[in-house]
């Protein structure tokens, strides 16, 4: 049998204890934030909706609904309702994968013909000073407004589209570009699940609503 | 420096002193290299890594100052590597609850900071042989230090690069990026030029201590 001496079991016990208290400490900390962070994030998200969507008398982040573009692949999206409840508007996150580093997601919102009104980088992971201009360059950013897949060339200018580049990064706007671009036909081709999986949402909610008003009448 | 002032003020200001410039991480110890290419292509990025540094450094500093004997030389470098991870998650958790957008920017190089050897330089060096309030003093001193020399190096390159400094435009809107210096070359170049400018103030501080000195002498010879 192995045997341990006292100085064994002393470092063995000490790293014992820094550890536990060290996932002690992390439980408790992750415990705490994880309520602001859900509520950083959910504000981050509505400020962006509301400048991407079209002016709206909804709470889209209510209103959302889950469009499927595949078997496989799910989309959040978030619709704009004007006064008389008329669906104007739709926004969700497209997903650029060929960034300088990684994948860099985008908030594009449109009117239903499908006409950008803004965008808006929620996540990437871009060299900071060069390809991260994407989310503070704001006359690059308008230059997405607007636009539709037939108003454009969506290239960059150095690939002979309208869209420029940054000076020392391409590969960053090209992306979005594409992603942007990506997210056009996709909608063009989907225009009409959209609205089906709103209605259908909709529909389940009054549903939903219709039957929580039962019950509290009857109990 | 007061002398004036009490014995154990002295020692604290000397701490002081000794982690914010004498020793400064960057300019003397030339550690934490890491996150100083990373972050520093603006001012404001070098500002808030700088002090993220120094939160993690005063925790871990105090902690390990706290545990100092209760932790075996033979596997105190473990120990002090988890205090340090855990203090970075703790720092990079609150800041994405409490300042979500800076977290969104730097986010990538908060992590970073574990193997900011800096940090554990100090606890090695320091906090584990020292009392609980010099370690404190020790960090501030390091941690401050540490954020001026992000803070500047960022200054020079945002307006080497971009012409602007805390997002402002000072040279005017027609100024050309300078692409080097948005890189990380461009922060080893601008580092170097400041570590001349360092070492040209180090050594005309120590002729003026030294010309005092002889001055005190020549004086003490007279009378």
């Amino acid at each position: 049998m192995i045997t341990f001496d006292k100085t064994q079991r002393k470092m063995a016990l000490a790293l014992f204890v820094v550890g536990l208290l060290a996932a002690s400490m992390l439980a408790l900390v992750d415990q705490v934030t994880q309520e602001p962070i859900a509520a950083a994030q959910r504000e981050a998200l509505h400020k962006g909706l509301v400048q991407v969507l079209p002016e709206h008398q909804n709470d889209p982040l209510q209103d959302v609904f889950i469009y499927k573009l595949s078997d496989t692949e799910q989309l959040q999206v978030f619709p704009a309702r004007d006064k008389r409840g008329r669906v104007i508007g739709y926004a969700w996150e497209q997903v650029a994968p060929d960034g300088y580093s990684g994948t860099i997601r985008i908030l594009m919102g449109i009117r239903v013909a499908g006409e950008i009104v803004a965008i808006r980088i929620t996540e990437h992971k871009e060299t900071p000073g060069l390809g991260d201009g994407i989310t503070k360059d704001t006359v690059w950013l308008n230059s997405f407004v607007r636009k539709s897949l037939n108003t454009s060339t969506w290239k960059v200018k150095k690939d002979g589209g309208d869209f420029d580049q940054f000076t020392g990064a391409t590969i960053t706007p090209r992306a979005v570009v594409k992603a942007v671009y990506n997210g056009l036909s996709m909608y063009k081709k989907s225009r009409k699940g959209f609205y089906k999986a709103y209605k259908t949402n909709q529909k389940k909610k009054e549903d939903k609503q219709l039957a929580n008003q039962k019950d509290g009448g009857s109990s | 420096m007061n002398t004036m002032s009490s014995s154990t003020d002295v020692s604290k200001q000397e701490i002081f002193n000794d982690g914010f410039w004498y020793n400064n991480a960057i300019f003397a110890q030339l550690l934490g290299m890491c996150p100083l290419l990373g972050v520093t292509t603006s001012a404001e990025n070098g500002f808030w890594m700088g002090l993220a540094t120094l939160l993690v450094l005063i925790g871990s500093n105090l902690i390990v100052s706290l545990v100092r004997d209760f932790i075996p030389r033979e596997v105190r470098i473990p120990a002090y590597i988890v205090i340090i991870a855990s203090l970075v998650t703790v720092v990079e958790l609150a800041m994405n609850a409490w300042m979500h957008e800076m977290y969104l920017i730097l986010g990538l190089f908060i992590p970073l900071i574990v193997v900011n050897c800096a940090i554990l330089g100090r606890a090695e060096a320091f906090a584990s042989k020292n009392s609980v309030s010099d370690s404190f003093v020790d960090a501030v001193g390091m941690g401050l230090g540490f954020t001026f020399a992000l803070l500047l190096l960022g200054s020079v390159r945002e307006l080497l690069g971009q012409g602007q400094l805390f997002g402002f435009d000072i040279f005017g809107a027609d100024y050309p990026d300078v692409l080097v210096f948005i890189l990380p070359p461009g922060a080893f170049i601008a580092l170097g030029f400041i570590l001349a400018g360092v070492n040209l103030v180090n050594i005309r501080m120590k002729k003026k201590k030294e010309n005092l000195a002889a001055q005190q002498v020549a004086k003490e010879a007279t009378s």
